[in-house]
């Protein structure tokens, strides 16, 4: 900054060089950028917020003096993802909490479902409905963990297989072959075929679609395991889930890397077909022979890069691509007193997560199916978590308690959401005061309601306030995601690679495309990998591969 | 026990002083570890969304530390510290031409402009405000035992250098009202700056604080601060740079970790032990050189050490220190129209129908407004009793960043603010330290009216959310932010410099040997996130052996070392 008499200060120059730039400092971006400065690239990460993390936000939202995780608040790759053994997080004081109870499903009558990290707690409670369906379920989480183990969670941080090569691997073995027969279902299917009783289906295809799975969509089976098994080990990021990026964001910068927030990224720039750096709204130009995009495709590719100077097919297939359909309502509330349920199992109040609206699998269905047409009525349900009861650091005021509902939501009502979203805050709240009687007017002192327009106001990049850049069909999964030609992060266009949610394997802070996106970077520079894959990866790929 | 928990220096508090010193020592090689109780790290230098696409000041705003030498010393620019806000829209750092008084734009003379500029610094050959900022605030008090002069004070040498007509020993006994009554005309131009004055730190009427009340508004002034007066990132922003210093230098930096006690041994203190509920297994941390309280003075000596190695005499002075003077009310404003201002006031505006924001004194904008405000909030020390239209208040109009630093991202909605009135502090009010919570709609109601003293279409039609901070909130959410304050303890003469908090404390140093303090409540200067406390500790570390800068560090130059001790001068 210039003063009259000269120079007051020096600020980030208008023009700098890196050896990396990546765009967006979301769970992925962080995360490659993390791995690439400590093998000792010079990386700068731009960000558009005024705080990095993307959905891993844990903010003052509640204002004043309470804090709310506003994304990711359930973790559920802690056990498989490779930068939670490569980095000493700890230092940060990054620590998780694993319930046992991790759902609980409280039905209009007052019976409960409950689901736990320990398979015989969730079978003495399929056992108060059906010696059949505990029977089952444990049958069926024997094979399903061990599909999670030895394919799915490895796979998770391996590039994509074309699916030829992918079947011909999977034959190798029964539980592959398992896998494959699975993956031609609905999860609905899978459900009916596993279980008899309807409220144990129920349960289980909540745990299983309540990431936008649809219920009724086939070849999109191998996602059942996968969630099921998710579902019943979520971890929960004590101080909210944006410890998670402040530790990444502090890997970033203790080797040398920076951060650049409320910095949006106006181009990226290019010469004779390859990237060489990006250019930022503010006027600022970041050089760099590598760029990594954590963005969406139509961000990246159509606003960032430019129609025209796409190379083959890549403009079609963009154009192709698919968001969601869906998005999350979240109704964020302080209370003075944590919602206590009225129910048969004191239990389910200590639940990480409490389904409440829903008494049987087809009005799940019915409220996806609606969701799907753009509609909302009294047929909703969702879950609830008092986030204070697991930590009481978000609560700056003493004696109070901060919890939240979520369920789907289209991402337009009728009427829009500015003009009915009140009216849906007041049927959540009639819902909620139903399910746990002590939610009413006296003890709900503060709300925020968050809609999807709202999520995407807040995370410009949550298009549609879609969770992951892109809905899981078959054509946009696996090696399709986003595209056969990018599905590795590398794209085309030279130089430039991509490490967000519309990347194989996709969303949920898997961490996956992150580091997928860093270990074909790192060998494209030539950088020495500091990391070796987890023991479950180097398994994975010895069998498989 | 064990080594991975031990460091060189253990930092209790991640706001601006403890992450300001934090950056100092790491980047001389020490190990330091900074343990937040929050979830983020940034203390009042924090930002929020509310509501999507809708952000908030709630406590600091403006970036007053222009002339600080952390700038170069920690080269903050390297960390991404950008002060252009506007980047691609010049026309907004527009600067209004007045100020708002109750009876429409007041504007400055020629001749009352070249005095204050003279006053400042501005017109010296060479313009010597910097080293008049840098002498007020960024040197620690001289040593216990070395008499103070109208020689020796710093700002006292930079007059008498620079511009020897101003320089009397007088300026040492006058307010910031005597001093501009001597060279200044216009009632309504001294008004404002000794309000500008009160909210920034140094009140304008305080016996002998002429320089200091006077240097808090200059360095809010072009051209050591642009307009908008907030970095890009806003104040957090300029937090992050300060963050990532430390960090890149190799600081341990752990949120969700309150403390429960600072471990003394022997009268010495050789670390800190964290509450049950902070995340670490571990819950001792130990310190091999230092324990800096980052957070007040009060929970430091009252909490963390207690009555055990304290005497009473010394904790009752703790308890008297006065906390009076610098509580907010922070409202903003999310409206549906943007705001329209009287035609009165239509110079307040920069760009087209851009509120730039300042100053407002009601009535005719004379001292007589001013003291009657005083007498309200650290006089009756309750909820206001002076009519609105003779009110007070400090409003940044903030409604315009680019879409990259969106204040408001919520189509078609605008926010507006802070617009900061200062109350009563909440330990004084007669009525409880929760009076202005309890009375939350009267309050909203007041400011409202106060608003619209200048502004035409701030009501309920047009308002869609209002967001107010209380100093109580405040005490709350950032519990360093003792009584609310924004700069700690009183900036009166008592309180200030050398005895500030106490004489004993003044450096840094406390009766518990490797115990110092980096807080507004507990050094000097005190708030303002100037870097300010951390570099004047910094000249304390080095006497104490603990510290040993590189090339890039060089002291104060009106700083006198302790004797017996390590000079912080270059040998």
């Amino acid at each position: 900054m210039d003063g009259i008499t000269g120079k007051l200060f020096d600020e980030f120059p208008a023009d700098s060089n890196w050896d990396v730039v990546v765009i967006g400092g979301g769970p992925n971006g962080l995360m490659t950028a993390a791995y690439l400065a400590k093998a000792g690239a010079k990386v700068a990460v731009v960000e558009r917020r005024y705080e990095v993390g993307g959905g891993l936000a844990t903010e003052e939202v509640l204002f004043p003096c309470y804090y709310s995780n506003m994304h990711a608040i359930y973790h559920m790759m802690v056990d498989y993802m490779p930068a939670l053994q490569d980095f000493d997080l700890n230092r940060h004081a990054l620590t998780w909490i694993k319930p046992n109870l991790q759902m609980a499903m409280v039905f209009g009558d007052g019976s409960t479902l409950l689901l736990t990290k320990m398979i015989e707690d969730t079978i003495d409670s399929i056992l108060k409905y059906s010696y059949k369906d505990a029977m089952a379920f444990g049958r069926h989480m024997r094979v399903w963990q061990r599909m999670m183990d030895e394919i799915v969670g490895p796979a998770t941080y391996l590039p994509p297989k074309p699916s030829l090569d992918l079947i011909v691997g999977m034959q190798r073995t029964e539980i592959g072959r398992e896998l494959l027969e699975l993956n031609e279902k609905s999860p609905m299917q899978i459900m009916e075929e596993s279980f008899d009783d309807d409220k144990v289906r129920a349960l289980m295809l909540y745990a299983t679609c309540m990431w936008g799975l649809d219920p009724n969509e086939t070849g999109v089976g191998l996602f059942v395991p996968l969630l099921l098994t998710r579902a019943m080990d979520k971890a929960y990021c004590l101080g909210g889930s944006h410890k998670l990026a402040g530790a990444l964001a502090r890997e970033i910068v203790r080797n040398g890397g920076i951060i650049l927030e409320a910095s949006q990224a106006n181009e990226i720039c290019m010469q004779n077909g390859k990237v060489t750096g990006v250019d930022l709204w503010e006027g600022r130009t970041l050089h760099a022979p590598v760029v990594i995009s954590s963005l969406d495709p139509h961000t990246t590719f159509f606003d960032l890069v430019g129609k025209n100077k796409l190379p083959g097919q890549l403009r079609d297939t963009v154009e192709n691509w698919k968001y969601d359909k869906w998005s999350y309502y979240t109704l964020h509330t302080v209370s003075t007193e944590m919602p206590a349920y009225k129910c048969d199992d004191p239990w389910a109040n200590e639940s990480y997560m409490t389904v409440i609206g829903f008494d049987s699998t087809e009005q799940i269905v019915n409220h996806w199916n609606n969701v799907m047409k753009g509609k909302l009525d009294d047929n909703f349900g969702g879950h609830v978590t008092c986030e204070s009861f697991w930590d009481p650091h978000l609560v700056r005021k003493p004696g109070a308690h901060v919890s939240f509902f979520q369920m789907h939501a289209p991402y337009e009502i009728e009427g829009g959401w500015e003009k009915n979203g009140g009216k849906v805050e007041e049927a959540v709240r009639e819902k909620l005061a139903k399910a746990a009687p002590n939610m009413n007017k006296d003890n709900i002192i503060l709300t925020l309601a968050e809609n999807p327009m709202d999520v995407e106001i807040r995370f410009p990049n949550m298009r549609r306030g879609g969770i992951k850049q892109g809905d899981y069909t078959p054509m946009q999964i696996g090696f399709n995601r986003p595209n056969i030609e990018c599905s590795s992060s590398k794209t085309p266009v030279e130089g430039l690679y991509l490490c967000g949610a519309c990347t194989y394997p996709g969303g949920m802070v898997t961490g996956g495309p992150g580091y997928i996106a860093a270990n074909k970077v790192a060998e494209d520079m030539g950088l020495t990998k500091w990391w070796k894959p987890t023991k479950l990866m180097q398994d994975y790929v010895k069998t498989y591969m | 026990m064990s080594e991975d928990e031990r460091f060189d220096v253990v930092i209790i508090g991640g706001g601006h002083n403890g992450t300001t010193i934090a950056a100092y020592l790491a980047k001389c090689g020490l190990s330091v570890c900074i343990l937040e109780e929050r979830p983020e790290c940034g203390g009042a230098q924090e930002n929020t969304e509310p509501i999507a696409g809708v952000r908030l000041s709630p406590h600091a705003i403006a970036n007053y530390a222009g002339p600080s030498p952390g700038w170069e010393q920690l080269e903050l620019w390297k960390y991404g510290f950008r002060m252009d806000l506007h980047a691609r829209n010049p026309e907004y750092r527009g600067v209004p031409t007045g100020f708002m008084t109750g009876e429409g734009m007041y504007h400055v003379t020629e001749q009352d402009g070249l005095a204050w500029a003279k006053l400042l610094g501005f017109l010296g050959t060479p313009m010597f405000s910097t080293d008049l900022f840098r002498a007020t605030f960024w040197c620690p008090p001289h040593p216990i035992d070395v008499e103070l002069t109208p020689d020796n004070i710093p700002f006292m040498q930079v007059y008498k250098q620079h511009q020897p007509d101003v320089w009397t020993p007088e300026l040492l006994q006058m307010t910031m009202f005597d001093l501009m009554d001597e060279y200044i005309e216009g009632e309504p131009f001294k008004a404002c700056m000794a309000y500008v004055a009160l909210v920034s730190g140094a009140h304008g009427h305080f016996e002998g604080q002429a320089i200091p009340a006077l240097s808090c508004v200059g360095m809010v002034q072009p051209p050591y601060i642009p307009r908008p007066v907030g970095p890009r990132g806003n104040i957090h922003g300029y937090y992050h740079a300060l963050l990532r210093c430390a960090i890149a230098h190799g600081a341990t930096v752990r949120t969700c970790c309150p403390v429960e006690e600072i471990m003394i041994n022997d009268g010495t203190a050789v670390g800190v032990r964290l509450k049950d509920t902070s995340p670490r297994g571990e819950k001792k941390i130990w310190a091999r050189k230092a324990v800096i309280s980052a957070t007040d003075v009060r929970q430091t000596f009252q909490q963390f050490i207690g009555p055990s190695h304290m005497d009473a005499g010394f904790l009752q002075r703790i308890k008297d220190l006065s906390l009076k003077g610098g509580s907010l009310y922070v409202t903003h404003w999310l409206t549906k129209d943007q705001l329209r201002f009287r035609p009165a006031y239509a110079s307040a505006m920069a760009g087209e129908g851009v509120f730039t924001g300042g100053p407002f004194i009601g009535g005719a904008g004379t001292r007589k407004e001013y003291f009657n405000h005083v007498a309200d909030v650290l006089g009756w020390k309750g909820k206001p009793r002076v009519p609105a239209k003779e009110g007070l208040f400090l409003w940044v109009g903030n409604q315009n960043y680019d879409v990259t630093h969106p204040q408001c991202t919520r189509p078609g909605q605008y926010i507006c603010g802070p617009f900061d009135t200062m109350v009563a502090t909440p330990e004084y009010d007669p009525e409880g330290p929760d009076n202005l919570n309890k009375i939350k709609a009267e309050m909203d109601a007041y400011h409202l009216e106060l608003a619209s003293c200048v502004c035409e279409n701030l009501d309920s039609n047009n308002i869609v959310s209002t967001f107010v901070n209380t100093p109580y909130d405040s005490e709350f959410r950032n519990t360093g932010l003792l009584g609310g304050s924004w700069y700690g303890v009183r900036p009166s003469r008592a309180e200030w410099w050398n005895q500030r908090p106490m004489p004993e404390l003044a450096r840094g140093r406390t009766p518990i040997d490797g115990l110092y303090l980096c807080h507004q409540s507990s050094t000097h200067p005190g708030g303002l996130a100037l870097m300010a406390c951390g570099y004047n500790l910094m000249h304390i570390m080095i006497e104490d052996g603990i510290a040993e800068p590189g090339q890039w560090w060089y002291p104060s130059p009106w700083y006198i070392p302790e004797r017996g001790k390590k000079s912080a001068k270059r040998p």
